[in-house]
């Protein structure tokens, strides 16, 4: 571990009160050595994300073979969904994302969980990732909960031990009506579909919890339950990132908040100021004054 | 709660931090040391995968997983009446040979064939795991292989009981059924796996790409049946066009298996050597070009 504190990065946003720690962990990058404050769990350095989609035509090899026999080029759209983000997020942070559709919210989440890779720009992610970015990831309709619950573990991570010392355990936190848990997930009702995901997500002990919309899963006695369940995971210290549409979850769950706006972050701070002034936004419907020139 | 009353850092005694760095990437291998050692650690979820995959596949079938029997043998029956009928009859010796022959060949076939074309569609049809979940994409094709492998091998007791049964009422025929030469078919067997496996790497990158690459291969592969020693046997290729057998990926695992199955002989030299330069082929073009553009799946499906 070193203790020589890195130079300060030019537009690097470090969320929460707290100094950054002086001491640092050195971590290899693919051109070089990295020094990384080791209070943080997630460092975003300079963030880019452009991607190309086509928008003429269906992707098959036969309007390949059309358009190169008329010698035609395929119509690209580039999309920057994420433009030149720096941000720090230390260890016990619980951070909301706000924004409109579009804004690039879902697209930085999947960056940091390792699934879309930067354009350009580098993510340090200082421990043990679980993502909840869309409900019943890996679940098979045709099998049972119980059966759904392993597959879904898994997918997320968790060793075949694990997850099957946690099955009774997911199934009673999604209170499923007696003898649901072995019937095929097809014949659940929506609302049960979700319990069942969200029950298996949040049963893992990450050190990072990434979670898209998922708060919004099953009936009000069951928001309430996920809340409670959520508010235990914020007082293990655990470090969270939000995304939801839900205002009153960030401003009850979150300590910072971002507002993201086509692909920058627009503000941050503390969530209720963020949250008022995103509401203004969506009242209004042009930016305020003071930040339209970001 | 404030932020200033949680701990901050991960708790004591908790495993080492892992810290995970993600950079650009374009037509890059990504780290290979740790991606295997990824690999290994999750290989519980593709084994799983594939197991749930097929107890979903024959949950409401009421023949259920006996289909997995039926389905290549009544297909070698059909192949046989079709070559029995082009060549005029078959008489009592030769006609069980040629049935031993196309079954084990089609068992053979069909093995390498689900490999591929499963395999092919596991990133397409994966989108919602490969969109919200990061983990090393082989395994999405490796549990296409390890299902297409669970399908293939009660087909082996098939053969035998099939050979069995034709070698009572037809002892005169040639076919063995205990060999020392039979030692050689695990390896065959692998080395089929391996080398269709690295095929279905290079078509799932395709079909990420374009749509329409597992519909080809419906048509390929039928076309890739005739041209393989199948439902022929390697000895009637002669001089210059003993070239085709080598130049089919499959030809010559294909040859080496009526070899040892049906002549009871073990594979030759050049079947051999065919065998091991398509299994490394596949494997490195396979795993390069797939590994190399895997990041770029959540973009792209």
């Amino acid at each position: 571990m070193s203790t020589t504190p890195p130079a300060k990065q030019e537009g690097l946003i470090r969320l929460g009160s707290k100094p950054a720690s002086t001491k640092l962990l050195t971590v290899k990058g693919a051109h070089g050595d990295i020094l990384l404050p080791d209070d943080l769990a997630i460092r975003i350095e300079k963030l880019s994300i452009t991607y190309k989609i086509n928008v003429d035509t269906k992707k098959t090899l036969k309007n390949a073979v059309m358009r190169a026999s008329k010698g035609e080029k395929v119509r690209m759209r580039t999309v920057e969904a994420v433009k030149n983000i720096s941000l720090d997020i230390p260890h016990g942070s619980v951070v909301g994302i706000v924004g409109a559709n579009g804004a690039g919210k879902s697209t930085l989440m999947r960056s940091i969980a390792g699934i879309m890779p930067p354009t350009s720009g580098r993510i340090i992610v200082n421990g043990k990732i679980s993502t909840l970015l869309a409900l019943g990831v890996g679940f098979n309709p045709s099998l049972s909960g119980r059966d759904n619950i392993i597959l879904g573990g898994l997918a997320a991570g968790l060793s075949r031990d694990e997850i099957e010392s946690k099955t009774d355990e997911i199934a009673a936190f999604a209170d499923l009506p007696d003898g649901f848990i072995d019937m095929p997930v097809r014949t659940y009702s929506s609302g049960m579909y979700g319990r069942v995901a969200f029950a298996v997500s949040v049963s893992m002990t990450p050190d990072i919890l990434l979670l898209d919309e998922a708060l919004s899963a099953g009936d009000a006695a069951f928001k309430e339950k996920s809340f409670l369940r959520m508010r235990e995971l914020v007082q293990e210290a655990r470090t969270i990132v939000i995304v939801s549409h839900a205002l009153a979850t960030i401003s009850d769950l979150c300590d910072t908040a971002i507002w993201m706006h086509k692909g920058s972050i627009l503000a941050y701070g503390k969530p209720e100021k963020i949250v008022e002034k995103y509401l203004k936004f969506l009242e209004v419907g042009t930016l305020p004054s003071n930040l339209e020139d970001m | 709660m404030s932020a200033t009353e949680r701990t901050g850092l991960p708790k004591k005694g908790a495993s080492a931090p892992l810290i995970q760095v993600f950079e650009p990437h374009k037509a890059k291998l990504p780290p290979l040391l740790p991606y295997i050692r990824e690999f290994w650690e999750r290989r519980a979820f593709a084994l799983e995968l594939a197991r749930f995959a097929d107890k979903a596949e024959y949950l409401e079938s009421k023949l259920g997983k006996a289909w997995l029997i039926l389905n290549p043998l009544f297909l070698s029956l059909i192949y046989f009446l079709l070559v029995t009928v082009l060549r005029g009859g078959a008489n009592k010796n030769t006609g069980l040979s040629t049935l031993a022959h196309i079954l084990i060949g089609i068992f053979m076939f069909y093995f390498a064939q689900n490999i591929i074309s499963d395999g092919a569609q596991s990133i397409t049809a994966g989108g919602r795991l490969i969109l919200n979940q990061a983990f090393p994409r082989v395994l999405l094709p490796f549990s296409s292989s390890v299902r297409a492998f669970g399908q293939f091998w009660p087909t082996i007791p098939t053969y035998f009981a099939v050979v069995l049964i034709g070698k009572l009422f037809y002892p005169k025929t040639q076919i063995p059924l205990a060999n020392l030469n039979y030692l050689w078919a695990p390896l065959i067997i692998a080395a089929l796996a391996i080398t269709a496996f690295g095929l279905s790497l290079i078509f799932a990158v395709m079909n990420v790409y374009f749509r329409d690459t597992s519909k080809l291969l419906t048509y390929t592969t039928r076309i890739w049946l005739y041209g393989s020693p199948v439902l022929w046997q390697p000895e009637m290729l002669h001089g210059w066009h003993r070239a085709f057998l080598y130049i089919n990926p499959l030809g010559p695992t294909l040859a080496a298996t009526y070899h040892v199955w049906i002549d009871g002989v073990r594979p030759s030299g050049a079947e051999l050597v065919g065998m091991a330069l398509w299994l490394v082929l596949a494997m490195l073009l396979g795993g390069y070009f797939f590994t190399s553009r895997e990041r770029d799946f959540a973009v792209r499906i």
